[in-house]
């Protein structure tokens, strides 16, 4: 078909339903604020590591949909997480980033958390301990005992991440929201400690879903000099895709070649323990969190939706606690020829999805954003998106294909058939 | 201060600002040429939100033109990235074989694609701050690099980058 019309271009897919996506899902504010309501405050995101927070006091800060959290460290070693405001007038208690509660702080005394603005002081488990002049102010009407900081669920799960969920009364725990997406790489980040190697940011327009979507989906491997020239083998596109409950996916493992790509150094000898030398998996959490491991690193993808057409992603970085001081400058090295800043693949996926954004901003022309792919639920197979897409339209109740439209079920799974072999269509490889 | 040391200063200074005009102008070749056999580059920052040193790219004189070479077969931006440097001291040695500089710099991009290309294009955006720590070795009139840390205050990259600071 030559160039379409605008009825051509705007008519429904020769595809079944759940195989394309209306964008108005990644650009609408309606359907944003409902995503924060019914998503991102009932799922447990991990929003940072056990190592951030390496000794009693200290602590760390975050965001789950426009709600601060703290996160600290108590004397008991135990991690807990809070809302990051003050009871009194509703002022942030604690502005930095991380840092510790041992030392003083101008209008607080050591091992508290204190709100300068009128100096009600906190302890590490949330209980207000001091507020100036509470008789004088309140007589006999209100105590501090009354006055203790909102607690949020947290628990520290699967290598030392520390998971937070702002529903009280979610039916999970992490092990069961997770639901089995995690056991392909838990006996790896659980064998021993890990320590945070790497931190960045990026603060995209565009909406958070397509940030997710660029990890749940491989086909875009065709973007990636480095990916091709290190994969596509029969061994790549035996990769599986799995969904599980709640909208997870993860993709399974191959040997990747690292030794083909130039500047690349082998990472066999600093596999993380339990990995077969080389090997990758990716784990996608729903709404919006992601593991990778590649061979020697981890890396953590925790998105912060800040509005319908704008994400921030923080990129994390982990080895393993015992590095040597050797091994960890390779790990290092490893994670940034990729994932860093300058590295090779993490820039390339970000313009994708950054240009994706420019399309789809809000108002923009609604359109179809094709997920139809099948190939037997291998790696090419865009079942990711789709499972993902489901479980979004059930729980938003709205279908993702006209979010107009009350959620009914979309073809999911396709067809069985071998994976596919080779790069018979694609030049790219010995581009 | 002597003339000769003086003299050497100069030098010094004019290697940084060509090294600042090559790496502008993408001459990634002449930059190399500028740096000795054993020179090593680093880009590192330290992490308020980690509360961290960290490094974002290590490269030795020998992996820097694989580095380069490849990067027509990557994917990147066409914005250029620009730096606007001010060296605040240069130090030489007794012997006057080695010196060391501290230089103050800037980037801005051009912004060309990367985003809304009709939107943007023709725009500069300021893209890092920070400084560079330089060594040298000199023989005679020859002053070439022997390390360079572009210490870094930026930890937002946004879509990031190939190309070196």
């Amino acid at each position: 078909m030559p160039a379409r019309n605008h009825k051509q271009w705007t008519a429904k897919p020769d595809l079944e339903l759940g195989e394309w996506v209306d964008s108005r899902i990644y650009s609408d504010e309606e359907i944003f604020e409902e995503e924060l309501e019914k998503l991102w405050k009932k799922s447990w995101i991990a929003l940072c590591h056990e190592s951030e927070l390496p000794e009693p006091y200290d602590f760390r800060t975050a965001i789950i949909a426009r709600e601060p959290i703290i996160i600290v460290r108590g004397p008991d070693n135990k991690i807990r997480a809070f809302l990051n405001v003050c009871p009194h007038r509703g002022m942030t208690i604690e502005r930095r980033p991380s840092g510790s509660f041992a030392p003083a702080q101008p209008s607080g005394n050591p091992k508290h958390m204190t709100c300068l603005f009128h100096a009600w002081q906190f302890d590490m488990k949330g209980n207000c301990v001091d507020i100036p002049r509470q008789k004088e102010g309140y007589q006999d009407r209100l105590d501090k005992s009354s006055q203790g900081l909102r607690a949020l669920r947290c628990e520290v799960k699967y290598g030392g991440f520390v998971w937070v969920c702002l529903d009280d009364h979610t039916e999970f725990n992490v092990e069961t929201w997770t639901a089995g997406a995690m056991d392909c790489i838990k006996d790896s980040i659980d064998a021993e400690p890990l320590e945070l190697i790497h931190y960045h940011k990026a603060i995209i327009d565009c909406n958070y879903k397509l940030w997710h979507d660029t990890n749940s989906e491989f086909y875009h491997d065709y973007m990636h000099y480095h990916n091709r020239i290190t994969g596509f083998n029969d061994e790549y596109f035996q990769r599986e895709c799995s969904a599980f409950d709640n909208g997870h996916v993860n993709v399974g493992t191959f040997t990747v070649n690292y030794e083909e790509y130039d500047v690349a150094e082998d990472r066999g000898t600093l596999s993380f323990p339990n990995l077969p030398p080389d090997n990758w998996y990716m784990v996608d959490m729903f709404p919006g969190l992601n593991f990778n491991l590649r061979g020697s690193v981890v890396r953590m993808d925790l998105m912060t939706p800040l509005s319908a057409n704008q994400v921030m992603i923080e990129f994390r970085g982990f080895g393993l606690k015992s590095d040597s001081a050797e091994d960890r400058a390779h790990r290092i090295q490893h994670h940034n020829s990729i994932w860093g800043p300058l590295g090779r693949n993490l820039h390339e996926d970000l313009i994708g999805v950054a240009g994706q954004g420019v399309t789809m901003t809000p108002k923009s022309e609604p359109r179809r954003i094709l997920h139809g792919r099948h190939e037997g639920a291998y790696i090419h197979d865009e079942i990711g998106m789709r499972h993902f897409y489901e479980t979004w339209g059930k729980k938003m109740d709205r279908l993702p294909s006209d979010p107009e439209q009350k959620y009914r079920p979309g073809k999911v799974v396709g067809p069985e058939m071998p994976p596919a072999k080779g790069l018979s269509t694609f030049a790219g490889k010995v581009a | 201060m002597s003339a000769e040391e003086q003299h050497t200063k100069s030098l010094v200074r004019e290697t940084i600002y060509a090294a600042t005009v090559y790496l502008d102008d993408q001459r990634w070749n002449d930059w190399i040429d500028q740096c000795d056999e054993d020179f090593k580059y680093s880009v590192v920052t330290y992490s308020p939100e980690v509360r961290k040193d960290l490094s974002y790219l290590i490269l030795s004189r020998k992996e820097m033109h694989p580095y380069f070479d490849l990067l027509p077969k990557h994917n990147s931006d066409h914005s250029p990235l620009r730096r606007h440097a001010s060296i605040y001291t240069v130090d030489v040695s007794a012997d006057g074989k080695t010196a060391e500089a501290v230089t103050s710099f800037i980037m801005t991009q051009e912004m060309i694609d990367g985003i809304s290309a009709p939107l943007y294009a023709g725009e500069n955006r300021l893209y890092l701050t920070g400084k560079y720590y330089d060594k040298f070795r000199i023989n005679g009139e020859s002053v070439k690099f022997t390390e360079r840390v572009a210490r870094v205050y930026t930890r937002r990259f946004d879509k990031g980058t190939h190309w070196v600071f």
